[in-house]
């Protein structure tokens, strides 16, 4: 269950991502793409990826991407906006390369497109604050 | 877990019974309120995050299994899967306490079932969710 060449693991903090991950990087700050190897513990009783674990995926690889956008200040999901596409099964590689739509003062707006070799399997946009900014 | 079953209302069932669900539950299925699902999730140390709140992956996943079990109840359906989810995160959950998530049905057609769910510490609102199923 191992990362494609070229992406080390990502330092995690918190305890859920630490239960679920290890995820994966490739890239230098504020172009990092992420990506995961789904295992038997992250499907379904359908053998396909639960929804909630993409979901947590996506909170921790986006949340990345709000971070080094941000210059590691602190910050928290406000919304998001899952669609999922097709299914992903144990064994697939999954990636995203989040892409900041725009930075205010406060706010931070992100969005990632999924994929299994290249196609699409899950869409995200999602929106941050950045705690201590009005 | 027995520690869990007396913080838990009366009449909780574990329906995290193998896959994702019993690595990242236990969920629980309450007695419905009317036309009210209701399900629980007692927070434990693997669902936070690093700044003593429940985990916002946990949240949607809560929300995903509570709005899944919700669409094949009323659709009679095995399987049916979320096509979008979209959450709000409206208040920190902490440590210890039971998130109760109540779902409600907007409209059921024959392929599709829209729902709504909040999901709340007694009063206080943690998360606002909306979501579209796909029957089968």
């Amino acid at each position: 269950m191992t990362a494609p060449p070229g992406f080390s693991e990502t330092n995690l903090v918190d305890p859920f991502e630490l239960h679920v991950g290890p995820i994966f990087e490739q890239g230098e700050k504020g172009a990092r793409r992420f990506g995961f190897r789904v295992e038997a513990r992250h499907v379904n009783m359908r053998g396909i990826i639960h929804g909630g674990m993409l979901m947590t995926f996506a909170d921790a690889a986006l949340g990345q991407a709000a971070w080094d956008a941000c210059d590691h200040a602190n910050c928290v999901t406000l919304n998001m906006q899952s669609q999922f596409l097709a299914p992903a099964k144990e064994g697939d590689w999954i990636e995203v390369a989040p892409v900041l739509t725009r930075k205010t003062r406060s706010l931070i707006f992100l969005r990632g497109d999924f994929t299994v070799d290249g196609a699409p399997i899950y869409s995200v946009s999602s929106v941050w604050k950045i705690l201590g900014q009005d | 877990m027995s520690d869990v079953l007396n913080t838990l209302p009366p009449g909780a069932e574990n329906i995290s019974l193998g896959g994702f669900n019993q690595f990242a539950g236990p969920i629980w299925r309450l007695p419905a309120e009317g036309e009210v699902r209701r399900f629980a999730l007692v927070v434990a140390d693997k669902h936070m995050n690093g700044s003593g709140s429940v985990h916002g992956g946990m949240l949607m996943m809560f929300a995903d299994v509570s709005m899944s079990q919700t669409s094949r109840a009323v659709s009679g359906a095995k399987s049916c899967s979320t096509v979008s989810l979209t959450c709000d995160f409206v208040g920190p959950g902490k440590l210890g306490e039971v998130l109760v998530s109540s779902v409600r049905v907007t409209k059921q057609t024959r392929t599709l079932v829209f729902m709504s769910a909040e999901i709340a510490c007694g009063a206080r609102v943690i998360a606002a969710v909306t979501g579209l199923w796909k029957i089968g």
